[in-house]
């Protein structure tokens, strides 16, 4: 496996994009950061973590439509890569392997 | 609800901080921030939250990063350059102009480029090079050299020895004798010559000759014997690689002997490498110099005598500057020599990196160049690359009005001024890619055409020289760079409304009167070089046209290799025996040309007191009837007879001036002494032109003296029915049954005499090549501009016909603002030129008056044909039935 560098908060924030799907942005990541971690950050610490992961290839981008709640600007909506899923998946089941070891040679 | 909105100030903050992709959604996202803090906190504090995290961005490095867009960079790379492909095909006939002008530019340029380079390297690839002085002779009464100084290079044979042993301010010194011409003869087993060869550059060398000058930058090498042992012996050799080849083609050159001039037998104890060419030792076979002393031993304790072929080479001890070495040779100098002789006598370094530049002192190669020719000629190159991108920039600027609505429609579909400009550079880079790669073939091909223009070989030229390539690479840059900034700049500024409506026309365009500037500073440089060529060509003519004395046509020179006198009086009368030969004279010398004997003596009257009584003459040895011969007129007095047994002699017009012996008659009978010999005068000759016409004339005199008979002149005299190879023939006959043992060799006199003009000649073929190109190059301009305003203009020519005007009035429309911007450019290419054409005639002593018509008639030329362009293309125009422009709107 290539050496993939993906820090907490960008694990976290890859996490919210796709969970989110179709309406993640900058908003509404740091709103369900906050719901379903407990993890506040700013939403320039959000806009600065979707920017690397979209230098990475983990998430790609468009402009979404305008909306009158944003005083008619537009959104850059962020949508998981397949890359990016799969970076998840694989860190996913490098810790459940690790974790079935530990309970297999630990003692609990 | 009043205001709900954030702080204004903030926004535009941030609009102006923001990269413009990004602006949108932040400032978006901070607003829904804020919206939702407004419906749960305080109008203030929801400001102040937007605030603060907006600063936050600022503190974020992707905020600053340079954002190109979103937009992916490679796929608008390839529309740049399809864009470009396709405008350029679209303007075919102004791409083809564009490129052809710029091709011929950097062709130019690039050959002028190799030209500087190879003149620059000329002995630089010594690993000691910037160490090396030649040490040069210059007689004045000072250690420094001022105008009077005369400037010699050779040294006194006993001087390096002495340096060797009582100087300590010198680590290397090695003396060279470039002895030029020799007979070499190759013996066989047995000692009977099998082939003979006439060999011009030999040269007497010392083994320390390659511990100074260790070519280390080429491929020098020696194939046979090494550079401390070979050349140590006397009547040691060693031959460059072609010179074996051509004495022994069967190879097995080491250790056989070979004859030298008939007398010394020399045994080859090394091969060499041929020198590169561009080093000023043009060397094929090199002695050892150990056998000068062997072979004239006192000439080499003779502190009074210089060879200017005896050039001395060393490398100053380090620490010392140039003037403590120079101090240190004086006082050795000093110490040998009596004080008349080391007070006006000095010997000086000259650094090695000079050599090549100072024309004052000469070289083997025998060629200098001057660093002012070499900066005038880089200045050149310059201006050719200038005017090429000037024809450039004046159709692109034209060419823009064409282009306004697809500039306008690209405005509009969002294109922002960046990206046009992008875009014409690239078009403009993609025509001078083009142009460069046409003109690295062309200046290969210019370079081989010219070789000998350009004094290069056309090896030192490789496509693949990296530091060709790379020079080309700064070439194209700097062009694209020059010619397209310009053009893009104009082009992107168009108000796409103003642009798209189409109502440009060419007078409301700015930077019109630029291209009327542009095309002044292009047609003042090309005036300046036709005037130039005008003048060198008018001071060729002169040199061949002018009277020089004597007369040099159909005139036939061989030389007397034995001073054996019946062999030499029996040739002559066989030579006068034949149909084809009127006159025949015998003497030591020609009377002019660059391949002579000279031979120079003091002269001085019976009653002279003073050293400034003794003059220095040129000593000529001549039979009755070279005055005959050569037309040279008698002003006083009478010729040698053949009965004359007495110590006569001839001088010149100017000998008998700087005499002071008053009128012709009152010199003749008068009695001078040369050295220890006394003679008397018995005539008194014209001043002829031994010289060429750049210097003034010397003192000379002669004496009939057969022992120093070394030339035969052969007057022809061709009737119908005998040709001149036919001649030519015969006397090679003639003198190789008296002489079998030697090489004949034969020289026509008025090309001997042409070669002294040899410089100049090439001065005058250059400047009519690069007039030629810079007026090839302006005239392309000029038709695509002329080309640009015809099609602009075509209804306006139809209306104007249709009113009533004639055909003449419209071409006389056309030619109009040309004429007028060419006239400017002569006016300002005048004083230029006068100064630097002055400048270069007062060089010779001989030169033409500057008269008016030189200045104008190359003037007239360039207007003319200028007109001709203009003509040529807007005749058809104006020709043109009026209905077929005005019919479709």
């Amino acid at each position: 496996m290539s050496r993939v560098y993906l820090g907490e908060l960008e694990e976290l924030v890859l996490l919210m994009v796709a969970l989110l799907n179709d309406e993640a942005y900058g908003v509404t990541i740091t709103k369900e950061l906050e719901k379903q971690a407990n993890r506040e950050i700013s939403i320039s610490a959000a806009h600065s973590v979707l920017h690397r992961l979209e230098e990475k290839g983990f998430v790609k981008s468009k402009m979404g439509g305008a909306s009158d709640e944003r005083g008619g600007r537009r959104k850059r909506l962020f949508k998981i890569t397949a890359y990016g899923r799969q970076t998840l998946e694989d860190l996913q089941s490098t810790r459940n392997t690790i974790w079935s070891l530990m309970t297999k040679t630990s003692p609990s | 609800m009043k205001n709900e909105s954030p702080p204004r100030w903030f926004d535009s903050l941030l609009d102006k901080l923001a990269p413009p992709s990004l602006a949108e959604e932040i400032k978006g996202d901070l607003y829904e921030i804020f919206c939702d803090d407004l419906s749960t906190k305080g109008i203030t504090r929801s400001k102040l939250n937007y605030i603060f995290n907006g600063l936050g961005f600022l503190t974020k490095s992707f905020f600053w990063k340079k954002h190109s867009s979103h937009l992916n960079n490679t796929i608008m790379l390839n529309s740049y350059f399809k864009m470009a492909r396709r405008s350029l095909q679209a303007y075919k006939s102004n791409t083809v102009i564009n490129i052809l002008g710029l091709v011929i530019g950097i062709a130019s340029a690039l050959v002028i480029f190799s030209v500087i380079r190879y003149e620059l390297s000329f002995d630089s690839f010594h690993s000691d090079a910037d160490k090396i002085y030649r040490m040069v002779r210059v007689s004045g009464t000072n250690m420094t050299i001022l105008e009077s100084s005369e400037c010699r290079t050779g040294v006194s044979f006993p001087v390096p020895n002495a340096l060797r042993e009582e100087s300590s301010a010198l680590t290397k010194i090695t003396a060279v004798l470039y002895n030029g011409d020799a007979l070499i003869e190759v013996p066989d087993k047995s000692g009977a010559i099998t082939r003979r060869f006439q060999e011009n550059s030999t040269a007497l060398v010392e083994p320390s000759f390659f511990s100074i000058f260790d070519f280390k930058n080429t491929n020098f090498k020696w194939y046979e014997g090494s550079p401390k042992t070979s050349l140590e012996k006397p009547f040691s050799i060693v031959l460059t690689k072609s010179a074996s080849a051509k004495y022994f083609p069967d190879g097995n050159a080491m250790g056989m002997t070979l004859k030298i001039d008939k007398k010394f037998d020399c045994t080859i104890t090394g091969i060499i490498e041929d020198f590169p060419s561009n080093c000023d030792f043009p060397f094929t076979v090199l002695i050892s110099y150990s056998s000068l002393n062997a072979a004239n031993s006192r000439m080499m304790s003779d502190w009074y005598s210089v060879d200017d072929t005896n050039y001395t080479f060393v490398v100053p001890a380090p620490g010392l500057t140039v003037d403590e070495v120079q101090k240190d040779i004086a006082r050795v100098h000093a110490s040998h020599t009596p004080k008349d002789l080391h007070e006006s006598r000095y010997y000086l370094l000259q650094p090695l990196s000079e050599m090549h530049f100072d024309p004052r002192f000469g070289t083997f190669g025998g060629r200098t160049i001057t660093r002012q020719t070499l900066l005038a000629l880089g200045i050149v190159a310059l201006f050719l690359l200038l005017t090429g991108s000037i024809n450039y920039i004046n159709l692109a600027t034209a060419q823009s009005t064409m282009r306004s609505k697809e500039i306008g429609l690209r405005k509009v579909m969002g294109s922002n001024r960046k990206n046009l400009m992008v875009q014409f550079l690239t078009e403009t880079f993609l025509v001078v890619l083009m142009a460069g790669v046409f003109a690295l073939g062309l200046s290969e091909l210019l370079l081989f055409r010219f070789q000998s223009l350009l004094n290069i070989k056309p090896e030192t030229f490789y496509f693949a020289d990296p530091v060709v390539l790379m020079a080309l690479s700064i070439i194209i840059i700097f062009v694209t760079l020059f010619a397209g900034i310009y053009p893009s700049f104009l082009i992107s500024k168009f108000n796409p409304v103003t642009a798209l409506k189409n109502r440009f026309t060419t007078e409301t365009v700015g930077g019109f009167s630029l291209r009327k500037v542009l095309v002044v500073a292009q047609f003042t440089i090309t005036q300046m070089l036709v005037i130039g060529t005008f003048v060198v060509v008018a001071q060729m003519n002169f040199f061949q046209t002018t009277e020089i004395g004597f007369v040099h046509d159909a005139i036939i020179n061989i030389s007397v290799p034995e001073r054996d006198p019946v062999k030499r009086e029996t040739m002559s009368q066989q030579l006068k025996a034949q149909p084809f030969v009127s006159d025949v004279s015998l003497s030591f010398s020609l009377p002019g040309g660059v391949n002579r004997n000279r031979s120079y003596q003091d002269i001085r009257r019976t009653d002279a007191k003073t050293r400034d009584d003794i003059k220095v003459f040129e000593f000529h040895s001549i039979d009755p009837s070279f005055l005959d011969l050569y037309k040279i007129k008698l002003l006083a007095g009478r010729n040698f007879t053949s009965l004359d047994s007495a110590p006569y002699i001839l001088i010149n017009k100017s000998l008998m001036n700087n005499l002071q012996l008053g009128t012709p008659e009152a010199a003749v009978g008068s009695s001078l002494h040369v050295n220890e010999n006394k003679y008397m005068v018995i005539g008194v000759i014209d001043d002829f032109y031994s010289n060429s016409l750049k210097s003034s004339v010397d003192n000379m005199a002669m004496v009939m003296d057969p022992n120093m008979f070394r030339k035969v002149s052969i007057k022809l005299a061709l009737q119908d029915g005998s040709s001149l190879p036919d001649a030519v023939e015969k006397i090679k006959k003639i003198w190789t049954t008296t002489y079998p043992d030697y090489i004949f060799d034969y020289q026509f006199l008025d090309e001997n005499i042409k070669a002294f003009y040899e410089q100049e000649q090439k001065y005058a073929q250059l400047f009519q090549l690069f007039s030629f190109i810079f007026l090839l190059i302006g005239c392309l301009g000029l038709f695509g501009l002329i080309t640009f305003v015809v099609n602009r203009k075509g209804k306006e020519i139809a209306v104007r016909k249709v009113l009533g005007a004639s055909v003449s009035g419209l071409l006389f429309m056309f030619s109009k603002e040309y004429v007028k911007l060419i006239l400017i450019s002569f006016v300002l290419a005048i004083p230029v030129t006068y100064y630097v054409v002055n400048n270069w005639l007062s060089n010779f002593s001989h030169h033409i008056e500057l008269q008016w018509w030189l200045f104008v008639s190359p003037g007239f030329i360039v207007l003319l044909i200028a007109i001709l362009v203009v003509c040529a293309k807007s005749i058809g125009a104006a020709n043109r039935n009026p209905v077929d422009s005005l019919k479709c709107e």
